[in-house]
């Protein structure tokens, strides 16, 4: 704040106006005060609930405030939780890559090679699923995928196999082909974004100026969209780590991931249990974002989806 | 003429419109308590310690009563009797098994009024203060049940009878007769290794180490010592294979059973007409030779709930010989109603009651109960590392 001299000296500041001013300046920020308040009652001080949880004990079925840090301990002591844990981890990035493979080509046919009015057709076909519940959708993949499914009955009338076969749903395939089913749109619409603001002429300067096409998509396009893939590959990998319900309804007891044996702890009323695995996922997600920061830029994520 | 808004203005109305409906929201959300839940809070129970029963009277309060429970413990016609005779609204929650209904209740407490649970888990829920007893010779329609159903020990307690009782089942296998040959009688056919991807349990993990503890005959299902522990999970291990999938109902049993993509399954008593009404093959179904284990299931009035008060109308009317009796042709195991026995045999169902125990509710206490366990934890660990990626 200036202080302006008044006949030669300087004048003392107004208390009393300051103090308002101050408030006023403050006052700018109430119009995030509901956001505050949500995101503290309903995301913070519950994350700060568990994490208490995950150092306590379960005593028959009751949490009882003891420090202990066994919960932890069991979950590095066993080594079916890391195991389940990498194999969550490798599933996640297996869907991502075949995602990002699939939405790739998806998206850039669609802004390449039609027009504005086929690219939204398309687009709202591919998001129209989404209007329905995901519990619908992955329920409907057990019926196409099962014995019974159109999917085996389609084979049995090309002639392709002889009998149904048990191989599409109750197994990692089945958690694999319904996962990519369900996480495709989100890699599909972040990398469209991306494309739709690509200058094409530049592919072609690059070609008049002797580039392979290849080389042009490698040197030009990728490293323009590049936020556009890393946005599309966040929004697959991360929620795919802790997912419950597609292994839990087409996985059977092979297709089995992380989350569903953190779900039996919470099941048996062993919730201090539970509760460590989690938040170790949890710390495992913010590691990633930490290290993809300087990729996923606020902007990205709000102007590209 | 146009009235022009300020950034500031939007802002201030979208920050009062969210505290408004914040408030709604919560406002919507507290229900008054009701006279009976004031007068049970303030320590004015009955003298007994047991619930008064109101005996198919309408209750003063208000609110509905909230019941957490199992799909196989109300019906819509229950719902809808309670609601035009008594004026009770039910809200429904339902329930995935027995720990989760205690952490649900423990966590919530008088927002639910009437909990169902099986066998041991009742005096766990009232020795923690969760519920409180009844006075189960005053019900009404407890004059309709099994008089051996009023006397269980382990529901007995000075202040009153812990819950009101509802049905009971062992758990059996069930298996297609065309395709289980030759017919079983124990828990070993489950890990045949001819049955591969043939079986179909219910995902309740503490269940499956205890039918794991009956099938290698551990001595205290509930306690596994180490070594036990460890031939169970031997096994489990032999087991997963053989197992198409873990689910989450056991009408997904039944149906899996029906679709012939399961040829065994386990679930309580009932399977084989379940299985024929949805139009599937023959499946027959036995209590192993080892032993099985199994529920007696109540339900309880939870202490403190707002609506208390109206537990027992409600009771009184959807407990109710008819309704039981159709509950008994739903869901196929037998409930503690004898009058709705009679109401079977009257409609020609004798046959099927008797080949469900309809009859022999003393074969109830012939089971392991289920019940909280001790080692929890190590169950838990021990199917996990079975059945984890």
């Amino acid at each position: 704040m200036t202080v302006r001299a008044v006949g030669g000296e300087l004048a003392s500041p107004p208390t009393g106006r300051l103090l308002p001013r101050r408030l006023l300046r403050l006052g700018r920020f109430w119009p995030f005060v509901p956001a505050a308040v949500l995101l503290v009652a309903l995301f913070f001080l519950p994350l700060a609930n568990m994490v208490v949880y995950s150092f306590w004990k379960t005593v028959l079925f009751r949490i009882v405030p003891e420090w202990t840090t066994a919960n932890y301990v069991r979950f590095f002591a066993n080594e079916t939780y890391l195991r389940t844990f990498l194999k969550t981890i490798v599933m996640a990035a297996v869907v991502t890559a075949a995602g990002l493979a699939a939405a790739g080509p998806f998206a850039y046919f669609l802004v390449r090679y039609l027009s504005r009015r086929w690219q939204r057709v398309i687009l709202i076909a591919t998001i129209v699923p989404f209007w329905t519940s995901y519990l619908l959708r992955v329920y409907s993949w057990q019926i196409i995928l099962g014995e019974r499914g159109f999917l085996n009955q389609a084979l049995m009338a090309l002639g392709i196999i002889h009998e149904p076969s048990s191989i599409f749903v109750y197994n990692n395939l089945g958690v694999f082909l319904v996962l990519l089913y369900v996480y495709f749109p989100f890699a599909a619409l972040a990398i469209y974004a991306s494309l739709e603001k690509f200058d094409f002429d530049q592919l072609r300067a690059a070609q008049d100026l002797g580039a392979r096409p290849d080389q042009a998509m490698r040197r030009i396009l990728i490293p323009q969209i590049r936020p556009g893939l890393i946005t599309a590959a966040v929004f697959v990998f991360i929620p795919i780590l802790g997912e419950y319900l597609t292994p839990n309804l087409v996985g059977g007891t092979e297709g089995v991931l992380i989350s569903n044996l953190i779900v039996n702890f919470f099941r048996a009323a062993q919730i201090p249990a539970g509760t460590a695995p989690a938040l170790l996922i949890a710390l495992f997600v913010t590691v990633l974002l930490v290290v993809f920061r300087k990729y996923l830029r606020i902007d990205d994520v709000v102007t590209r989806v | 003429m146009e009235r022009s808004y300020s950034r500031r203005d939007i802002l201030r109305m979208g920050v009062a419109g969210s505290a408004g409906l914040v408030v709604a929201a919560c406002a919507g959300t507290s229900p008054t308590p009701s006279p009976s839940a004031q007068a049970s809070a303030s320590g004015a129970a009955p003298a007994s310690g047991a619930a008064s029963p109101s005996a198919g009277q309408p209750s003063a309060s208000p609110g509905p009563l909230n019941f957490l429970t199992w799909s196989d413990h109300w019906s819509q016609p229950g719902l809808d009797r309670a609601k035009t005779q008594a004026g009770i609204v039910v809200n429904i929650t339902e329930l995935s098994d027995n720990s989760d209904g205690f952490v649900k209740l423990a966590q919530v407490h008088g927002q639910l009024d009437l909990v169902s649970a099986d066998a041991l888990w009742v005096p766990l829920y009232f020795d923690n203060g969760l519920v409180q007893a009844i006075d189960i010779n005053s019900v009404d329609v407890a004059s309709e049940l099994y008089s051996m159903a009023k006397q269980f020990t382990f529901w007995t307690r000075p202040e009153g009878y812990l819950g009101y009782p509802w049905g009971w089942s062992p758990i059996q296998i069930a298996y297609n007769v065309a395709q289980v040959t030759p017919a079983p009688n124990d828990w070993q056919v489950l890990i045949d290794p001819k049955y591969k991807k043939r079986v179909v349990m219910e995902n309740q993990p503490t269940d499956i180490m205890l039918m794991s503890a009956r099938a290698t005959g551990a001595k205290d299902a509930y306690n596994m010592t180490d070594a036990e522990l460890a031939t169970a999970k031997d096994w489990l291990t032999k087991l997963k294979p053989n197992v198409l999938k873990l689910v989450s109902q056991n009408s997904e049993t039944v149906a899996a059973l029906a679709d012939g993509s399961a040829w065994l399954g386990t679930g309580n008593l009932g399977m084989p007409d379940r299985v024929k009404d949805a139009k599937g093959p023959q499946v027959d179904a036995y209590v192993p030779k080892e032993g099985s284990i199994g529920f007696i299931d109540s339900e309880m009035t939870v202490k403190g709930g707002q609506n208390q008060s109206r537990v027992i109308p409600y009771l009184n009317i959807a407990a109710r010989a008819d309704l039981v009796a159709q509950n008994f042709i739903d869901n196929g195991r037998p409930l503690f109603n004898e009058k709705a026995y009679q109401v079977l045999v009257n409609n020609g169902h004798k046959d099927r009651a008797d080949r469900y125990l309809y009859n022999q509710p003393e074969q109830a206490l012939n089971m392991t109960l289920k019940g909280p366990g001790g080692r929890v934890q190590d169950y838990i660990d021990t199917f996990n590392s079975v059945f984890g990626g």
